[in-house]
């Protein structure tokens, strides 16, 4: 027997404090007031033996309750012999990683191997259970002791795409330990890989009760990787491409590599690249000849490595002609047309193309042939156009609505229907005019643009923003810049002009980014991303959209989704590297790619010191040498049933000391 | 039912003395107290030869007219009488071992008597004492002579004691007509003492009954630890074993009240122990029948 806290036994210092209050205390009772002494004589009684002989066993009940506190903190074990996974109570739980990284070589084949053997070695006297390893940990046996129940399940793990993540492995030990109340004996065969681990050893912690055996069916092979590629989403122009792809080499010596752009099946293109020793190098492509809609694209190399599947990065690009954006304004002012045309058509993929209308003569003109559509200052729409513009926001279209002082007449927002409460001036004169306040500098409008760096508002139009969201405010808290989702789509209202009157944004550098950004904010461009990651979600419908069914194709070309999950789902994890199609709602279509995550091709291993802490050894000591099937020490907590006699005492302790009261209280 | 009401910690939460008394005493035989001296009244008892110096007013006309002989005629007197409590308001009449303090039930006692006395038209006084007369409400029938007396007893709180025999000679100047005088009190000295204090009281025709008021804890004390006592009137401390409490001390205090039984029976006094912790109308009604047909 031990004590985990053997300091706190200086508690038993305290126990003299009973012995003094029952023995040695000076007996002292308060007088008595009696009618008459006249029949009473004087009798004197030895106050200690009094005591002694009163309140022993209160006195012993107080004792006890020190003793026990003292224990209980002092925590106290006992060490016994323990065979492994037997007799104890304790559960086996067998983890097998089935990461991408398992794929390399025959390590998976090596973990089933070592699992299968220790199987093999355990007295199913107690429980057993199979656990698979990848970004989430997969459980896939109840708790059995069944030895074939067990194999089975070994036998059915396959490597997977996803990353291991030893953070969320502890965690889930910590939570099994805490629901199954049961010692748990952990064995681990996975290849180590350093990128598994978590950012702090903290998040790696175990439960007091659980023991880990690490099995390390890895080891440090060199391995070359394309680790990104940076390409655009929508290519307008197949001159005036730019992709970069980043090829990597971990634990590597230098070498060239022969780096090819795939389109389609068809290489079109291939470079060599001299990779520095366990470095990384750049490739650039600046052409992508592929035909009109979306493009299965990959970048690949020539490695002859153990780990293949990390040889090529896939993505997917649409091939479009530049998007058609819809400008409506007066006829008479076509200023505010001249400035927004000529941002949005510099920038350097011709991505836009703006197409300007007169307010007068866009009832027949239908938005949702558009990308998005501008309303700059306009008095009013003819009905037919604005109820056709707001079917297409909400069926995923959008819009841009400038407030000038002849969209303010009508007094409301056009689409949005909020009201303009009053227009706020400020001179041109001297320092008055006003500048943007607080903004949301996360919002794409002005991402890039340095907080729209010296632009003067001389006139915004004070909007009710309603459910509306200010994404900018001016110094004076005028709202200059809103969104609103309606539908499928969204609205973004700039309470002030394009025009160089109202404001000098047009002149100002901040400008060009802020059309942009918001017109690829607005047409969707920002929303995808060119490659996922294997296990990450892709956004299928927003919050609170209508279920239109919308349709997802897998990497084999089978629907990834049922019926009723295509009705309802809003999110898909994408599992396996390829490439998914998806319908959309607003019957637009789409191509994403998914590549395994690449911390995945890192196969250096964790310092076996790293190991030896986590697994709880002394450090120098091999994690194998803490071979499963010897018998263990095992100790066993005794604190608990110190605190439940405490209890016990301390109730004990209140019973006697209760009843001493009540009489000296009837005496009295 | 009503039982439970007329226990002392009951009638101890009602306000009022009037209240208590009325609560005590309504319902009671009246009429149980009888003159000693024969008076003005209805009920006849005995012709007596005329001698000089009677009153000429109750001489017996028809008889005389008949026989040429004075006699007079005599009636049992029912109302005449005079009831004087003496309430002893000592400091030890303030001890209390549960709800009701002595000094509480002898003013429930002394309220009732009073109530009960004037129910049946007897002039009632009443004197509070402790070393000195501190209240003294001469006996009288007339109207509000109630209201008085209550009062009197209401205010009477415990003061201080050193002797016992210094307020009774006072007492006795006070009380110069005959009747009947009740001294409440819980009599802490010697029954020699007591006898010899309150004697002189009974010398002057006054027929007198020692109503001895006792709390349970005084007859039988329930220590259970050694304790300091402290004397409420003297202040003196003693140390006191509850050994000697449950033994000695019983026997001595039953000593106490046989010795002032019995010396008071032998001078002719009444005595009547009413420990505290009795139904207040049960101690009355014992009292009352023992004095039946004196009172």
């Amino acid at each position: 027997m031990g004590f985990l806290s053997p300091w706190f036994l200086a508690g038993f210092a305290a126990v003299g404090i009973p012995l003094w209050v029952h023995l040695l205390r000076r007996h002292r009772s308060e007088p008595l007031q009696f009618s008459s002494l006249m029949f009473f004589e004087q009798r004197t009684q030895s106050s200690i033996k009094h005591r002694r002989l009163r309140y022993l066993l209160l006195m012993a009940a107080r004792i006890a309750v020190v003793v026990l506190l003292t224990l209980a903190f002092a925590s106290p074990f006992v060490t016994r012999s323990v065979p492994p996974g037997e007799g104890t109570g304790s559960l086996l739980v067998m983890v097998l990683d089935r990461s991408f990284s398992m794929r390399e070589g025959n390590r998976l084949a090596a973990a089933k191997t070592e699992a299968a053997s220790l199987l093999n070695s355990w007295r199913p006297a107690s429980y057993g259970q199979v656990l698979a390893l990848d970004s989430q940990v997969h459980l896939l046996t109840q708790r059995t002791n069944s030895v074939d129940e067990l194999r089975a399940a070994i036998n059915s793990v396959e490597a997977g795409d996803g990353r291991s993540s030893f953070g969320e492995l502890a965690r889930a030990l910590r939570s099994l330990s805490e629901s199954e109340k049961l010692p748990l004996e952990v064995h681990l065969f996975s290849d180590m890989q350093r990128t598994s681990m978590p950012s702090g050893f903290a998040d790696l912690a175990l439960s007091s009760d659980t023991r880990l055996v690490l099995h390390n069916v890895g080891s440090e092979k060199p391995n070359w990787a394309v680790e990104s590629v940076t390409a655009p989403r929508v290519v307008n122009d197949p001159k005036k491409v730019r992709i970069l792809a980043t090829v990597a080499g971990y634990a590597t010596p230098a070498a060239s590599r022969n780096v090819s752009l795939v389109v389609n099946g068809k290489t079109v293109s291939t470079r060599t690249v001299d990779v520095p020793e366990n470095g990384r190098a750049t490739v650039e492509f600046l052409t992508l000849d592929a035909p009109h809609g979306w493009n299965r694209a990959e970048v690949r190399i020539d490695s002859a490595d153990t780990l293949p599947a990390d040889d090529s990065f896939l993505f997917a690009v649409e091939r479009s002609d530049p998007r058609r954006v819809l400008f409506v304004h007066e006829g008479r002012q076509r200023r505010g047309l001249l400035y927004y045309k000529a941002a949005l058509e510099s920038t350097a993929d011709g991505a836009f193309q703006v197409e300007a209308v007169s307010a007068d003569s866009v009832a027949n003109v239908a938005p949702e042939k558009f990308a998005f559509t501008v309303i700059s200052d306009v008095a009013s729409l003819p009905p037919s156009f604005e109820r056709a513009l707001v079917q297409s926001i909400k069926s995923g279209g959008s819009a841009m609505i400038a407030i000038g002082p002849a969209a303010a007449a009508r007094a409301m927002v056009p689409i949005l229907e909020s009201k303009i409460a009053q227009s706020k001036y400020a001179a041109r004169s001297g320092e008055r005019f006003l500048a943007l306040g607080k903004a949301d500098e996360a919002h794409p409008a002005l991402q890039r643009t340095n907080r729209w760096e010296n632009v003067k508002f001389y006139q915004a139009f004070d909007v009710d923003p309603g459910d509306a969201r200010v994404v900018a405010r001016l110094t004076d808290q005028t709202p200059i810049l809103l969104e609103k989702r309606v539908g499928q789509g969204r609205v973004v209202v700039f309470t002030s002009t394009f025009d160089n009157i109202s404001n000098d944004f047009p002149l100002r550098p901040a400008f060009v980014p802020f059309v942009e950004r918001l017109a690829r904010y607005l047409s969707g461009f920002e929303e995808n991303s060119v490659g996922y990651a294997v296990g990450s979600y892709l956004e299928l419908r927003r919050e609170g959209s209508a279920s239109r069914a919308l349709e997802v194709l897998g990497p084999d070309g089978k629907r990834a989704l049922s019926l009723s999950e295509a009705a309802t789902t809003q999110n898909l994890q994408l599992t396996r590297p390829g490439y998914y199609e998806v319908r959309r709602e607003n019957g637009r279509h789409e191509l994403v790619a998914v590549n395994p995550d690449r911390r995945e091709s890192d196969l250096r291993t964790i310092p076996e010191e790293t190991l030896n802490l986590w697994q709880g050894a002394p450090q120098g000591e091999s994690a194998a040498a803490a071979t499963p099937n010897e018998p263990r020490e095992e100790r066993r907590n005794l604190a608990w049933y110190f605190l439940l006699a405490l209890l016990a005492a301390s109730v004990v302790e209140s019973l006697i000391a209760s009843r001493y009261l009540s009489t000296s209280k009837e005496t009295a | 039912m009503e039982q439970r009401f007329l226990n002392p910690s009951v009638l101890a939460a009602i306000s009022g003395l009037e209240l208590v008394a009325k609560t005590v005493v309504d319902g009671f035989i009246s009429g149980l107290h009888r003159s000693p001296d024969f008076g003005f009244s209805q009920e006849f008892a005995e012709y007596r030869a005329y001698a000089p110096g009677d009153d000429l007013r109750h001489v017996d006309w028809n008889v005389f007219a008949r026989t040429e002989r004075a006699y007079l005629k005599r009636y049992r007197g029912e109302t005449n009488t005079l009831v004087t409590v003496l309430l002893d308001a000592s400091k030890s009449m303030a001890f209390s071992s549960h709800s009701v303090p002595k000094i509480d039930y002898a003013r429930y006692i002394a309220a009732s008597l009073t109530y009960l006395a004037h129910h049946q038209r007897d002039a009632i006084g009443v004197v509070v004492f402790d070393d000195e007369v501190r209240d003294y409400v001469p006996p009288s029938g007339r109207q509000g002579q109630m209201a008085r007396i209550l009062h009197a007893i209401e205010r009477a709180e415990p003061g201080t004691r050193t002797d016992f025999a210094k307020p009774f000679v006072l007492c006795q100047d006070l009380l110069r007509r005959r009747g009947i005088v009740v001294v409440v009190s819980d009599f802490w000295e010697s029954p020699e003492t007591v006898i010899r204090t309150t004697e002189p009281l009974r010398f002057r025709g006054n027929e007198l009954v020692l109503l001895h008021v006792l709390d349970p804890e005084e007859i039988r004390p329930s220590l259970r630890e050694p304790r300091i006592l402290l004397d409420m009137e003297t202040g003196d401390s003693l140390q006191v074993t509850p050994e000697y409490a449950r033994h000695e001390y019983p026997a001595r205090m039953e000593a106490h009240i046989a010795g002032l039984r019995s010396k008071a029976q032998a001078a002719g006094i009444g005595y009547f122990l009413a420990v505290t912790n009795r139904a207040l109308d049960e101690c009355l009604r014992e009292y009352l029948s023992i004095r039946q047909g004196r009172m």
